[in-house]
């Protein structure tokens, strides 16, 4: 039974390997959550991805070769690990793209490192992703600590001001999902409030699959805290907004980082009305003014057009960024072996505001890209809008939350 | 002392959300002797039901109710019939796995079918705010409080004065003596489990105007549920409606005083202290050691 | 029909030196079916191959360890990456604090799971079926969520980043194949406890206390202590391969760590391939491994979801067409057809039986004394003021009507029952009366005692019965296996040895039931209505045999209904009505007593006949 059950593996896999030689195209690898409680936002980052690649196929491809994508689904890490050697060994990919979950791309960069494969980091925020001293890998998007540090800079340079109000007067409150979203963003947070000498007056770590947070709501309110910082997926979002209208809880201002405050879902599960106001910390999202982000326009025309909705999120628009980082580095190597790939992606040099994000790039030694930040945006007439840097923004910010 | 009774308040709505929930496992657990680790899914399938039927008909979730209550009776049965029963005479672990791979067939399912993006119903009726002095709660909450009451009441009296239900509860006592009384044991089983997954029906409805729904949903509700169950006795059907309320409060309460990402530590180990020392449940009406 | 998959017998023991073992078809053929693990992915040289085997290993050799507990002693624990995950941190947390290699880590590791296996072990054997399960599957709730707590600690959320230092010393490699070593050599040290497990008096102990627990502490099995055992066998293991897992991630989170849907998985693949056998976890790991991961790389880039739902289907449609698992299910046949191999199908070699344990003491002396034993359930009062003292070599014969309080004596001078009031003192090896706390206690001091409702171990053959109760003074299998041949004999149950005790009629229960106590080699002998649904010559036989076993110098005392056996066989009567004794004498004098005749007919019956 043992014996016949391997064989027919065994064959199973010689067959695929097989296959994968014969024909006359780059393949890539693209390593994200396709399934399980990361699905959502991992597919939307993987569209970011797909739209790069078939722009570039239409223009004749990578120096002439057709670009293939080979998916890789992971939801834990030891899938991530095993999807990460399939597409290297089997798949014979020269590059992966991933990953949206820090915790996939840790592991899953760990073997493409050992591997001697580039693996480029397009979505996941997760510092310690580029601070291993890893060769290969590289990531576009700006870290937990960029986020971090823009939330509570942006209490001192934007919601202070708004509210005329010394930022040190301010009573903040952090909530968070206890993930490793959540706890990583959260853990910055409170030392860049210390840095700033700015009142922390309660720290608060939730479940994100919880059905209730009216306790979390409670500790704010009791606390009496002005602003709150949540970093939060989306289910724990809506949660949140409903439950403070609920309870009658109103601060004078909320800032989000990401997550479940840049899907539109989110917007029209909580009512457009109540998310009035939110502010939001995140990769940059549609409504950012086109002069500071080229081709964010046609990004969004692009991507209605193969998949009939707009965007769901910010994701694909910066996977999209960093695809094409990539992959004019994979043009500009000699050929798509690690070391020529790497030495054609640190020379890299873009500054702000010529890409589709806004962003610059330029690689630091630890190939994290340096020109990066997360833009402010705020939930106004059921749109995101970008508020911060000025040249990005498209509005000017409101305070308060909710219409009511 | 104010905070105090908006969490206790908090901690009812709550608990009668897990009542309505558990209540259904109270049958499928207690009485049918099936750890039916898909009975979060079935709230998950009864969730994205009444959506449908909300998004594309217009139903209120209250009116869909009703179908989806009769579907999710079908559901339930149909798995007791095809998948548990074939299994009786197996190892009593195997049914376990059975669920297992209900639940995971399930949960895919409706990724395939529905992604994984959030699915809500606006019902602005279920969700008004309703003040008693400075303390809120919300007609959806409330409607769930009395529907949990109702829903328990009627259960009960289900059991006590109907043919059925005293079938149901000699079944659940002794399954051969009950055999050798003449009654068809297999359909009460079928039908059991089918009233246990309607009842999930009835929660999906209560929860849709509150909370959206994933394909993961389920999986956060059902391991409250089997502590509800084994705090409640197993098969009593007050007992699961008493645990689900301390639950409930002892949910809301632990997040506040203690932290919110502990709470479930709390009443896991709440849980586990039962079992340890009080098998039979809080009222001592089961038999966790049998 | 499924004795060889569920029965120790399934390998037999041969009395042979290592190396003739070889020619064993069974033993070279699982060999060479184990060495496939190393040598498929050699051949197809793909760090994706090698990474399926690897996981193949560490879920293999994971379920293994699960089966000791889940299987053999039909504990089934769904928190079991509770041990896993301690393993794993441990590990990573030593290298990172103090530079301790993997290879010391996963000790230390493997040390703290004991520990903690003990302490939910020993509070939680008693729950049963699925709250056992929950109750496992709430600590390890409770472990994770204390994971993400206290993150200064762990990493919290964040997670564990495994230095990337390379090398045999830090267990983390370029070369992959060094992997698959390793995760081989975990697998076949788990698959080796196993087996030896399996194959010892440890093995039939746990499927005795997953059987009938009260019919194992008769045979003087501490069931606590035996489960404990598992339990630390188990966590040990699960922990080293965890730790090791953790070191070809090289990356921990609480989430991975203590998956509950890992925990399930690994019972999962038991219960596929066969659950408390050797080989059934390593084979429910070949069959579904491969399956999700093709599924995977096939399936998922097509739409999402769709491998996870077809992987569930399998999995429901494996547990319906499976139900007893694939050992269960072909194990028989596929056995027969390798012992059909050259040097297969081999008889075992006759072995001498051990001497039997020797009774000396005085005839006559005091060897049981019970005193003013008082028992009460609730209002009602089982025993009130029973003393009864019990003398070397006599037969006493314990009779009344129903619902007297026979048993309930029998329950207490055996330790079943703890009296409400009143001890029970038995003479020790050391000829001075001691007070026993635990049934198995009152077991290994030389009680044996039968039970009224018959309880024999279903699953396992008449003869492995017997080994059961022969373990308590013959630790070794082949020492127990021929002096169980030799209690069958004696007790007429040799030519049915083979059968599994489920499918024995009641007579021969009854005999089994008497073979399995005699096995324990008692010193006193309680025999609760041994002749009851017995022929008229077997109850004959059971006559001879009583006497026969008390002319080994063994005391008897039995609870009899037919009176023309016990007043034939006992020395001595004692009549017990209402929870108390009424009469006690010699047999002839007994029958006479006004007050018997009144118990047993009723005082009309006694005043009509004007006795």
């Amino acid at each position: 039974m043992k014996v016949v059950m391997k064989a027919a593996v065994a064959a199973g896999l010689a067959l695929g390997a097989s296959q994968a030689f014969a024909q006359e195209t780059v393949k890539v690898g693209a390593l994200y959550p396709f399934s399980g409680g990361l699905a959502l936002l991992g597919d939307e980052s993987f569209r970011g991805l797909e739209l790069a690649i078939e722009e570039r196929n239409a223009a004749g491809g990578l120096n002439g070769k057709k670009i293939e994508l080979v998916k890789g689904d992971a939801v834990d890490p030891n899938q991530a690990v095993g999807e990460a050697r399939r597409l290297t060994s089997v798949e014979k990919v020269p590059v992966i793209f991933g990953t949206y979950s820090s915790s996939l791309s840790l592991a899953a960069s760990q073997v493409a490192e050992l591997a001697g494969i580039p693996y480029f980091e397009l979505g996941a925020i997760s510092d310690p992703i580029t601070e291993r001293g890893f060769k290969y890998v590289c990531r576009t998007n700006p870290t937990s600590k960029d986020f971090a540090n823009r939330m509570v800079d942006s209490i001192i340079e934007a919601v202070a001001p708004g509210l005329n109000a010394d930022p040190k007067s301010l009573k903040i409150g952090i909530i968070h999902e206890d993930s490793l979203y959540g706890q990583t963003v959260s853990g910055f947070q409170q030392a860049r409030a210390k840095e700033k000498s700015l009142n922390v007056v309660e720290t608060l770590p939730y479940s994100a699959k919880s059905v209730d947070l009216t306790p979390v709501i409670l500790r704010l309110k009791s606390a009496g805290a002005d602003v709150v910082l949540q970093t939060s997926y989306q289910n724990d979002t809506v949660l949140f907004f409903r439950q403070m209208k609920d309870q009658g809880f109103k601060p004078k201002a909320v800032i989000g980082a990401g997550g479940g405050y840049s899907t539109r879902d989110t917007a029209q599960a909580v009512g457009t009305e109540n998310i009035e106001g939110a502010l939001n910390v995140d990769f940059p999202q549609y409504r950012t003014n086109p002069q500071a982000a080229p081709g964010i326009d046609e990004f969004v025309k692009k991507y209605q057009a193969k998949y009939g909705t707009a965007p769901r999120s910010g994701h694909s628009l910066t996977n999209y960024m960093g695809a094409n980082v990539f992959l004019d580095a994979m043009a500009a190597a000699k050929d798509l072996k690690g070391d020529a790939i790497k030495e054609a992606v640190m020379k890299v040099d873009i500054p702000v505001g010529r890409t589709a994000t806004g962003w610059g790039v330029k690689f630091n030694e630890n190939c994290q890209n340096t020109r990066v930040s997360p833009f402010l945006m705020q939930w106004q007439g059921g749109e995101l809008v970008t508020v911060f840097p000025a040249e990005a923004a498209v509005a000017k910010m409101k305070t308060g939350i909710g219409t009511n | 002392m104010d905070v105090l009774v908006q969490l206790l308040i908090n901690g009812i709505m709550l608990g009668s959300m897990y009542a309505i929930i558990s209540v259904g496992l109270t049958l499928i657990f207690g009485i049918v002797r099936v750890v039916n680790f898909a009975h979060g899914e079935f709230l998950m399938v009864g969730m994205y039901a009444v959506y449908l039927l909300g998004a594309y008909w217009g139903l209120n979730p209250y009116v869909s109710a009703v179908p989806v209550i009769i579907l999710l009776f079908a559901l339930g049965s149909l798995v007791q019939r095809f998948i548990i029963q074939p299994l009786l005479g197996a190892d009593e672990h195997i049914q376990i796995f059975a669920t297992v791979g209900l639940s995971t067939a399930l949960v895919n399912l409706a990724l395939l079918v529905f992604g994984a993006d959030l699915y809500s119903l606006t019902v602005p009726s279920a969700r008004q705010a309703v003040s008693v002095g400075d303390y809120t709660m919300l007609t959806g909450q409330i409607f769930m409080l009395a529907c949990a009451v109702i829903l328990v009441a009627g259960l009960h009296f289900f059991m006590q004065t109907t043919a059925l239900g005293r079938a149901i509860r000699a079944t659940a006592q002794n399954r051969n003596a009950a055999l050798l009384m003449g009654v068809r044991v297999d359909r009460i089983y079928v039908i059991t489990f089918g009233l246990g997954a309607a009842c999930v029906g009835l929660a999906s409805a209560l929860l849709m105007p509150l909370y959206p729904v994933t394909p993961t949903i389920g999986t956060y509700f059902v391991l409250t549920a089997f502590v509800v169950v084994v705090l409640g006795g197993m098969r009593s059907i007050y007992g699961a409606f008493v645990g689900a309320m301390i639950i409930g409060i002892v949910d809301s309460l632990s997040g506040y005083y203690i932290a919110p990402d502990l709470k479930e530590v709390v009443y896991f180990a709440i849980f586990i202290l039962i079992l340890i020392f009080k098998p039979t449940g809080l009222f001592g009406f089961g038999r966790g050691t049998e | 029909m499924t004795t060889k998959a569920f029965a120790p017998s399934a390998a037999v023991p041969r009395k042979s030196s290592p190396l003739a073992r070889l020619t064993d078809p069974r033993v070279y053929c699982s060999l060479a079916a184990l060495s496939l693990i190393l040598i498929v992915p050699r051949i197809i040289d793909s760090p994706f191959v090698m990474h399926v085997f690897v996981t193949i290993c560490v879920f293999g050799a994971l379920s293994t360890a699960w089966n000791i507990v889940g299987g053999y002693a039909g504990q089934l624990s769904l928190g079991h990456t509770v041990f896993y995950g301690i393993g794993g941190y441990t590990t990573a947390l030593l290298i990172q604090h103090f530079g301790l290699s993997p290879w010391i880590g996963m000790w230390a590791g493997a040390a703290l799971s004991v520990l903690v296996g003990i302490g939910i072990g020993y509070p939680c054997f008693r729950l049963r079926g699925p709250f056992f399960s929950l109750a496992t599957i709430a600590f390890l709730e409770v472990v994770r969520l204390l994971a993400i707590h206290f993150h200064g600690l762990t990493g919290g959320a964040a997670g564990l980043i495994v230095p990337l230092n390379l090398g045999w010393e830090w267990m983390i490699f370029r070369e992959k194949f060094n992997y698959l070593y390793i995760a081989f050599g975990l697998l076949l040290l788990t698959l080796l406890v196993s087996w030896a497990i399996r194959n010892s008096r440890l093995g039939f102990y746990l499927t005795a206390v997953r059987e009938r627990e009260d019919a194992a502490l008769a045979a003087g099995v501490n069931n606590t202590g035996v489960k404990l055992r598992a339990v630390i066998v188990s966590a040990a293991l699960t922990s080293l391969v965890g730790s090791f897992h953790a070191m070809y991630m090289t990356f921990l989170e609480p989430a991975t760590m203590f998956s509950l849907a890992t925990a399930i998985e690994i019972a999962m693949f038991s219960l596929i391939g066969g659950l408390g056998t050797v080989v059934g976890p390593l084979l429910g790991t070949v069959l579904v491994v491969p399956i999700a991961e093709l599924a995977r790389g096939w399936l998922g880039a097509s739409a999402n979801g769709l491998h996870g739902f077809v992987y569930g289907t399998v999995l429901v449609i494996i547990t319906l067409t499976l139900p007893a698992g694939l050992v269960g299910t072909f194990g028989p046949r596929v056995g027969q057809w390798i012992d059909r191999l050259p040097g297969g199908g081999r008889r075992q070699d006759a072995h001498a039986a051990p001497a039997s344990r020797p009774i000396s003491g005085e005839p006559g002396q005091p060897i049981l004394e019970a005193k003013g034993l008082v028992m009460k359930f609730g209002g009602l009062t089982a025993t009130d003021n029973v003393s009864i003292t019990l003398r070397r070599g006599e037969i006493l014969g314990i009779i009344g009507p129903n619902g007297a309080g026979k048993t309930t004596v029998f329950n207490q001078i055996s330790g079943f029952l703890k009296p409400t009031s009143g001890t029970v003192a038995v003479i020790g090896p050391d000829g001075a009366m001691t007070n026993p706390a635990s049934a198995d206690e009152f077991s290994r001091l030389g009680i044996g005692r039968t039970f009224q409702i018959v309880q024999p171990f279903g699953k396992l053959t008449v003869l492995e019965n017997i080994m059961v109760g022969v373990f308590m003074r013959h630790p070794k299998v082949d020492d127990a296996r021929a002096a169980a041949l030799r209690v069958a004999r004696l007790v007429g149950l040799e030519d049915i040895k083979d059968v599994e005790a489920r499918n024995l009629p009641i007579g021969g229960l009854k005999r089994l039931e008497v073979a399995r106590t005699l096995a324990t080699e008692p010193s006193i002998l309680l025999l609760d209505e041994v002749m009851a649904g017995q022929s008229q010559s077997d109850t004959q036989r059971m006559v001879n045999l009583i006497r026969t076993i008390r002319d080994t110098g063994v005391t008897v005392i039995a609870i009899e209904h037919n009176m023309q056996a016990i007043m034939s066989l006992s020395d001595r009567i004692i009549v017990i009505d209402s929870g108390k004794v009424i009469a006690e004498g010699n047999p002839q004098d007994v029958v006479k007593n006004r007050r018997v005749i009144e118990a047993y007919l009723g005082e009309d019956f006694v005043d009509a006949q004007g006795i």
